[in-house]
């Protein structure tokens, strides 16, 4: 009711229950190098993304970097306006909320445990920022309920009265996560929230993650260029190149029978920890191309190895692809 | 070549101590490890656990503040200690080289690839220039750089990360040097590109018979590039071991923790609980007493207190652990207590 821009609105078209987060063609685009005289070039970071996310479920997003991952989380948290298409948040368009609204439904967990909490504030103060910007409750119940969001995060009672730089990454990783919860968000963008973290604290973190979807039934969009660990959290993929979702699907359709090429050489370089396989050769080839000239018609044809002449000529469409999920590839 | 029993590097007791306002932290604590002529020697373990400090040291890059001891640091017959700062640098670049993670830092913004490329081999070696340009040309093109001649001229910021890495693995083999150390070369790369990166280092290494010390934390990336593995925790080596022997086999619970807390595909139930390590790494400003992973560890004892024992798992697989013996041995796997 805080996104609408109208009282009241119908629940939604046709009684299907809406998704937490449904993404309507959505596309954002940059000028570059533009002048007073000159005319810069477009750089289409996102295009024509469309995609659905079930309440309750984890959507991995996935893909190398300058895909436009970033750029569309930063959409979704109102960082960012789209250059055209909608988003919709429990079946409400976003266009015209406010910022304060927005971010009582969508929050962010961050790579960086770092560079993301304000290190002159105290534990109990940044947990709390959102509540005080909200107005929710007397300086005693913030207090309490800072206290029992750290609980819940697993961090001691004592961390409330530290500083981020008493803390590890993984601690600092916990408080970002306190931080995202405490308005009770119904979901939360991860953007590649274990990265900067060791492995053995990231298991810890990635078992939090879990606990606390089911806690409080959030969904999430889990955004990450580890392929072990969106396979062990998400329940659907989305693969991007080059701004465009080349393939999307359950998480059985992509790690059981990818369709994409693209989506082939992905999982072919994710390095699993069986000694005596070697390094595959994912046939690639080894130019990254310019996300302000992509390659025409399907952009990933120049590394492409089936790459056919009619794919350097038109762009394949995402479609319903058969056994479920979506392809964008002329060949699959 | 003369003595081929001989290894190409052998480290003995290194220390580093570095002054902090709190005391003296301990980065490296006595450690042991060899590294055999043109092999993989893979230094893996987290952040803080002294693996980049030992490469440091060993290239002789560490700031004066820290001091650094060992009982020998021997390179090829030579002992590198008590060296001086002239004999240090005419040996790296030369006859050790260093690919860093970041190229962007690691290469000088300033000149064209062509110009850092010839400096290592025109520092190192009487050549011309011509031969020296003719050599760079040689080792862009087998690097997989397309249009090397033209690539020359180009500044860094012109080329993309996994060119750049492309760029420094040509640049430490300029000099064929003996020994390359590779600090987290891929962490900074794409998925894709970092398979790239590993099989042309791969390659290049076995070609050249080039030793490397591959420093990481992707135990992924251990398993499928390592002859050899040296696990780091805290400053110590805790296990030493063929590569195929240690993921068969890990046996300080260390190693066998961090086996665990990576999902494995088809092997961990997704959405499951993964087997995380409790607890934060020790601090090591001042003195560490005992074993310094007691605290975390789900088999810690009154006798973990006590230094651990190396211990000798099978021919070329040491572990430091009270209780390697049976952790090497499945059927006699001791019961972990549960941790609160």
């Amino acid at each position: 009711m805080m996104l609408a821009t109208e009282p009241t609105q119908v629940p939604s078209a046709g009684g299907e229950q809406p998704c937490a987060l449904e993404l309507r063609a959505l596309s954002k685009s940059f000028t570059l190098g533009s002048g007073l005289l000159r005319k810069g070039r477009k750089l289409h970071a996102v295009s024509e993304v469309s995609l659905r996310v079930p309440r309750g479920q984890v959507m991995g997003l996935v893909g190398e970097s300058g895909c436009g991952k970033s750029t569309l989380a930063k959409m979704l948290l109102g960082l960012t306006s789209p250059t055209a298409g909608e988003v919709l948040v429990d079946g409400r368009p976003i266009a015209g909320a406010n910022q304060k609204a927005l971010a009582r439904h969508i929050q962010p967990i961050f790579q960086d445990p770092y560079s993301s909490l304000n290190p002159r504030q105290r534990i109990a103060q940044i947990v709390g920022l959102p509540l005080r910007v909200h107005g929710i409750g007397s300086p005693k119940e913030q207090a309490a309920r800072v206290a029992e969001m750290l609980d819940l995060v697993g961090l001691p009672g004592r961390a409330a009265r530290q500083y981020p730089g008493q803390l590890s990454g993984g601690q600092r990783q916990r408080v970002a996560i306190a931080r995202a919860l405490i308005m009770r968000p119904a979901l939360v963008i991860c953007d590649e929230p274990t990265s900067a973290l060791d492995v053995s604290v990231q298991a810890q973190i990635l078992n939090l993650l879990l606990d606390l979807k089911e806690a409080f039934g959030l969904t999430y969009l889990f955004i990450s260029h580890d392929l072990a660990v969106v396979e062990h959290l998400a329940d659907r993929l989305a693969v991007m190149y080059l701004g465009r979702i080349v393939e999307e699907g359950s998480r059985e359709q992509i790690f059981g029978a990818p369709r994409h090429p693209y989506t082939r050489a992905l999982l072919a370089s994710a390095l699993t920890p069986e000694p005596g396989l070697g390094v595959p050769d994912i046939g690639l080839g080894c130019g990254q191309p310019d996300p302000s000239a992509p390659p025409s018609g399907c952009a990933f044809h120049p590394r492409c190895p089936l790459a056919e002449a009619n794919c350097e000529r038109h762009r394949p469409s995402l479609n319903d692809a058969e056994g479920g999920g979506r392809v964008a590839c002329h060949l699959a | 070549m003369s003595e081929p029993a001989m290894p190409l590097l052998t480290v003995n007791k290194l220390r580093v101590d570095l002054p902090v306002d709190a005391g003296t932290l301990h980065a490296v604590r006595g450690i042991d490890f060899h590294v055999e002529r043109g092999e993989m020697l893979c230094l893996v373990g987290e952040s803080g656990c002294g693996k980049s400090m030992t490469s440091l040291a060993l290239m002789g890059l560490l700031p004066r503040r820290a001091r650094v001891t060992a009982e020998s640091l021997r390179f090829d017959g030579m002992e590198l200690l008590g060296l001086t700062e002239r004999a240090r640098s005419d040996l790296r670049g030369a006859r050790m080289a260093m690919i860093f993670q970041e190229p962007m830092t690691a290469l000088n913004p300033a000149y064209t690839l062509g110009n850092q490329l010839c400096e290592a081999l025109r520092r190192h070696r009487r050549v011309s220039r011509g031969e020296a340009r003719e050599r760079a040309v040689y080792l862009l093109e087998r690097v997989g750089i397309s249009a090397a001649a033209e690539r020359m001229d180009q500044y860094p910021h012109q080329l993309s990360g996994g060119l750049r890495q492309r760029v420094m693995i040509a640049m430490a083999l300029m000099c064929e040097p003996d020994l390359i150390i590779a600090d987290e070369p891929t962490t900074a790369l794409d998925v894709t590109i970092q398979a790239q990166i590993l099989r042309l280092l791969r390659d290049l290494q076995r070609e050249f018979g080039t030793a490397v010390i591959f420093i990481t934390h992707d135990l992924g990336v251990v398993a499928r590039i390592a002859d050899r593995v040296a696990v780091m925790y805290a400053g110590e080596v805790i296990e030493t071991a063929s590569a195929e022997a240690l993921f068969a086999a890990p046996s300080h619970p260390y190693t066998q923790g961090l086996l665990n807390c990576i999902p494995a595909p088809g092997k961990t139930p997704p959405g499951s609980r993964l087997q995380a390590i409790p607890g934060v790494v020790p601090s090591l400003v001042g003195a560490v007493e005992g074993c310094a992973f007691r605290n975390r560890c789900p088999l810690a004892e009154a006798a973990c207190e006590t230094p651990p024992p190396q211990t000798r798992i099978a021919a070329g697989h040491v572990a430091r652990c009270h209780f390697a013996t049976r952790l090497a041995d499945p059927s006699r796997q001791p019961q972990p207590k549960v941790m609160s």
